[in-house]
């Protein structure tokens, strides 16, 4: 006799196949905790126009049920809408129950998965849940109650409910104890992804207390809140034979061709026609969708496919923005320049899709030996695992980074103190997992990313070759200062020449090399012009390029006085000083003794070092505290 | 200090030719002109073939390093190391290029003055000097600057040579007296006469030292009247030197014998027969012109079932010997020359075929026969089976 068959719910199913959502290992099990719970927090307040404000902590506190883990402690609070007292259970502890599932919006979030596979960690683990205190703007007290996992039945049971009082208008606060262990650095680091985090959304405030270490506050850089576009129709391309007949499900008695043109995107009276052009029979066109057999939506199917329709829309994908970005990454660290790039929306594999990029050199991380930190981002989450296969890491390490300055074994990362990041924005991202760890790598979609990166390389290399051309006049100087003398004495020695001949030939050395350095020195100014002229453009578009331009005290004056006047003046000023010292450090040059001392070469090594202290000294952001 | 034996007879005095030139460059210094060094162009694009002159000579083109900022470091150390070899000339003092390195490196490292013109590696001194030579047109040996002895160990029962050495005594080497061991030439200039006690039928160049060693441990020079060479590799100065010398004074044939492949023709077997692009200005003195190619020879290794094998082109070194097969058939005057039409042949046979042989694959004719290959040598030259 066969075995009886059963079926199991979702919960079951995920509850034995946590590995798939993130939860592999104790590490990533405290990261996926961690991330779920912000990446909701910044939906909800995205979704509700609030700029959010975020506090995390994670300690250990105490030892894990299992043998190789911690009890770990994960809280974060928002001041996000809160969630109304009747949803908890939902959204908490029910699988698949989402506000976002299959909307088509760039959201973080998008099936309704991974808080709920917290709770069932966390219940798992230490055999309790969520502990969550929620308010909204309509409730006078807080509700604070635990909620479990009904794994058999998927759904969330409340526990503990009692009303308390909380001094926030609205916010969640959301805690997790369960098995794992805390990692700080390195790709899976909890620090890496608060840090990527920060990044990709510069309307983020984020307060956070990681082990023993102190708290560190990270103030917002820009008090827009992003606005999710709201999802556009889908598009008939993007569909499956099943999925088209679902749709027109939806749509009741409607007239096939009406549902066409109302169901779908880019599908207008002059489609209709070509459709038939192209064999739909028209009597098709006016029938009703629920009287369609199977046999007619499949030839329908057929023909749209094969019709050549125009592209899905763009609008339905957000940015973070060159300024924005811009101004994000200076929260990482001292940065020494940087350069960024939004490219405009575009369609790979036909669906739309906007790529961002941020590169930047920092003074304190990093060395030039080892490859450069990559920050990958899909619907601003950082992914964290499995890099070698993911779309940007693909795009990146097929780039010629050689051409922009940077070292590079062939197809691998470049090497040098820099971090990449790159975000990939679109309502439809192919993932390869439910883990959300890599972005599938389709030859379109690389291509796009690899256009991004080599725009922000080429904005990268001015400020690269421009250090070149500093190197070069100061070998320049140097030679001439090293080799000059000894060339006159042996000279002199070998001819018998007298001490005034000497001397004379001395004078006309110094005049020749002399010309030389100003050639050098003419080099690198016309690499500071070019480099000016690039942050000058960006002056005008409002994006402010330079390190030094976020410093404190410049962006307190900067919000009194027009913002772009004072990016033009500041970036002028700032390039001019520099010229004129370099001068300063060339016209020593020329003036120097060749018997010599080390004077031409003191001048022009603190003309540099002024340069990057200055670098250093701007790049100074509120990041601890 | 004695006298130093010199190659050639030269009218050129160095030191005021050098000083000329050092008083010239001080001259435009104080004008507040470039000076300007000029020295022949060695290099194959600047080599000519004629084969009745039979070694590759320099072309018109020059190499000017005008003095600027990239130049200085150059100039300085040109001028730094001409001053040392003034100052040997001036004593008849000598000297390798490994001592010259290292006497300029301990001067330069412990002056704080001179430290920048440090000598990484011998390599950076030996361009210098050769510049020099090249710059002044003359021999680096005229230069009392010579390489380390490599090369020519030489076999005969015949032979008898006499060195005449700088005190004018004279030294008688009778080389069937020396047993198991080689007479070997000088890198340097020496003045040795020639002799034969018999006729001598013909001398053999062999690329590997050891091989040669072997076929004169099996008898061979008691065999027959012969010179046997061993080359050691690329033959150096004193090796082609001796092998002119050999021919000049005795008039016997000369065969050189090595592995079939692009190295050994090209590198091994052109540099001694024709000289090297790098020593333009001196392969008069350090060629032999009239030497044969013996083998290993394409139809050898049909004739006798010789064993080869595949050229590795994945070994960067094999596949560089190709391509530089590949570049000297369309830019090596020598291989370019209606008279080295088969020395050509056997380039392009290696190209299309991709197969090597080694010299020693003729010991594997007749593994029992530990003479073997002296007969197949000794029959090829007998049936004219050479280039």
């Amino acid at each position: 006799m066969a075995k009886q068959i059963t079926s199991s719910s979702t919960a079951e199913y995920f509850a034995k196949n946590l590995q798939q959502v993130g939860f592999s290992s104790p590490t990533k099990a405290v990261l996926t905790t961690l991330k779920e719970a912000v990446d909701n927090s910044l939906d909800a307040c995205e979704e509700a126009g609030i700029l959010p404000e975020i506090t995390v902590t994670v300690r250990k506190i105490g030892p894990g049920s299992s043998k190789s883990a911690d009890l770990v402690e994960i809280v974060v609070e928002d001041n996000g809408p809160g969630i109304d007292p009747d949803d908890l259970a939902k959204v908490f502890g029910e699988y698949l129950a989402s506000s976002k599932f299959g909307r088509g919006r760039c959201t973080r979030g998008q099936q309704g998965i991974g808080i709920s596979a917290a709770t069932t960690w966390a219940q798992l683990t230490n055999a309790t849940g969520a502990k969550v205190t929620s308010k909204t703007a309509r409730m006078r007290k807080a509700v604070r109650a635990t909620i479990d996992v009904d794994i058999k039945g998927n759904k969330g049971v409340v526990k503990n409910k009692e009303t308390i009082d909380w001094d926030k208008p609205h916010g969640l606060r959301v805690e997790f104890r369960i098995d794992g262990r805390i990692q700080l650095n390195g790709d899976g680091g909890l620090l890496t992804y608060l840090e990527g985090t920060t990044l990709v959304n510069p309307h983020l405030k984020l307060r956070y207390k990681l082990l023993d270490n102190d708290w560190v506050e990270i103030e917002r850089v820009s008090d827009v809140v992003p606005e999710i576009p709201p999802a556009t129709l889908p598009h008939p391309h993007t569909m499956k034979l099943g999925e088209f007949m679902t749709h027109a499900g939806l749509y009741g008695k409607m007239e096939f061709g009406k549902f066409l043109k109302q169901g779908f995107s880019r599908v207008t009276d002059a489609t209709l026609k070509e459709l038939v052009a192209n064999g739909l029979p028209k009597n098709l066109l006016e029938m009703p969708t629920n009287k369609m057999t199977e046999e007619q939506f499949k030839t329908a199917f057929q023909v749209i496919q094969k019709t050549e329709l125009q592209a899905p829309s763009t609008r339905s994908v957000l940015t973070v923005g060159e300024e924005a970005l811009a101004k994000s990454i200076l929260r990482l660290g001292d940065v020494d320049f940087f350069s960024v790039v939004t490219r405009k929306p575009k369609i790979a594999d036909f669906k739309p899709v906007v790529v961002e990029v941020a590169l930047a050199r920092f003074l304190n991380r990093g060395s030039n030996d080892e490859p450069v930190q990559l920050l990958r981002f899909a619907n601003r989450v950082p992914l964290q695992f499995d890099k070698a296969a993911c779309a940007i890491t693909r795009a990146v390490e097929t780039v010629n980074w050689r051409a922009y300055g940077l070292q590079q074994a062939k197809d691998s990362l470049p090497l040098g103190p820099y971090v990449f990041a790159v975000s990939v924005v679109s309502p439809f991202i192919k993932f390869k997992n439910a883990s959300k760890e890599t972005i599938d790598s389709s030859d379109e979609l690389v291509e796009e990313i690899r256009r991004a990166l080599m725009q922000a390389g080429q904005k990268l290399s001015r400020h690269i070759r421009r250090e070149h051309k500093e190197a070069d006049l100061e070998r320049k100087i140097a030679h001439i200062e090293q080799f000059g003398p000894i060339l006159i004495e042996y000279l002199g020695r070998i001819t018998g020449a007298k001490e005034a001949r000497m001397k004379r030939a001395e004078e006309g050395l110094k005049k020749l090399l002399g010309r030389d350095t100003k050639e050098a020195e003419r080099d690198l100014s016309e690499a500071e012009l070019r480099l000016q002229a690039l942050k000058e453009q960006q002056a005008k578009a409002g994006l402010l390029f330079t390190a030094s331009s976020f410093n404190d005290d410049e962006m307190k004056t900067r919000t009194e006085e027009n913002k772009d006047e004072a990016a033009s003046a500041e970036t002028a000023g700032e390039t001019a000083g520099k010229s004129k010292k370099a001068k300063g450090a060339a016209a020593a040059a020329a003036d120097l003794k060749v018997a010599g001392t080390n004077r031409a070469k003191a001048a022009a090594v603190p003309a540099r070092r002024n340069t990057t202290a200055t670098k250093k000294g701007a790049a100074t952001t509120a990041k601890a505290k | 200090m004695e006298k130093v034996i010199r190659v050639r007879k030269l009218t050129k005095d160095i030191p005021k030719e050098a000083r000329l030139l050092c008083d010239m460059m001080l001259s435009e210094l104080e004008k507040a002109n470039r000076p300007v060094l000029e020295a022949v162009k060695c290099t194959l694009d600047n080599s000519i073939y004629n084969p009745k002159v039979g070694y590759l000579t320099p072309g018109d083109k020059k190499v000017r390093t005008e003095l600027n900022v990239s130049s200085v470091q150059k100039m300085a150390r040109v001028i730094f190391m001409l001053d040392r070899l003034l100052t040997k000339l001036e004593t008849n003092a000598v000297h390798t290029k490994r001592e010259l390195y290292y006497i300029a490196k301990g001067e330069v490292k412990s002056n704080p003055r001179l430290k920048p013109l440090d000598f990484a590696s011998q390599d950076e001194s030996d361009a210098i000097i050769d510049f020099i030579g090249d710059m002044l047109e003359v021999y680096r040996e005229e230069l009392n600057c010579f390489a380390n002895d490599r090369g020519g160990q030489t076999y005969s029962q015949q032979l008898v040579v006499t060195e005449t050495l700088p005190d004018g005594t004279k030294a008688v080497v009778d080389l069937s007296t020396l047993g198991t061991t080689p007479f070997q030439p000088k890198n340097k200039p020496q003045a040795l006469s020639l002799k034969a006690k018999k006729k001598i039928d013909f001398c053999l160049v062999v690329e590997s030292e050891g091989t040669a060693g072997t076929l004169v441990a099996n008898g061979m020079t008691k065999r027959h009247n012969c010179i046997i060479i061993g080359a050691q590799g690329v033959p150096s100065n004193g090796v082609r030197g001796w092998c002119r010398l050999i021919q000049q004074q005795l008039k016997v044939p000369m065969f050189f014998f090595g592995d079939l492949d692009a190295y050994t023709l090209q590198n091994i077997y052109r540099t001694l027969k024709a000289g090297s692009a790098s020593s333009l200005i001196r392969n008069a003195d350090f060629s032999a012109p009239e030497v044969h190619f013996l083998g290993v020879l394409p139809e050898d290794v049909k004739k006798y079932d010789l064993f080869c094998y595949n050229v590795n082109e994945k070994d960067p070194a094999e596949a560089r010997a190709l391509k530089k097969a590949k570049d000297a058939l369309s830019n090596d005057p020598f291989f370019q020359d209606k008279r080295n039409k088969r020395l050509a042949g056997v380039l392009e046979w290696l190209i299309k075929n991709k197969k090597r042989c080694e010299q020693q694959a003729y010991f594997s004719v007749d593994p029992k026969d530990p003479q073997i290959m002296e007969k197949i040598l000794v029959e090829k030259i007998k049936n004219g089976n050479y280039i």
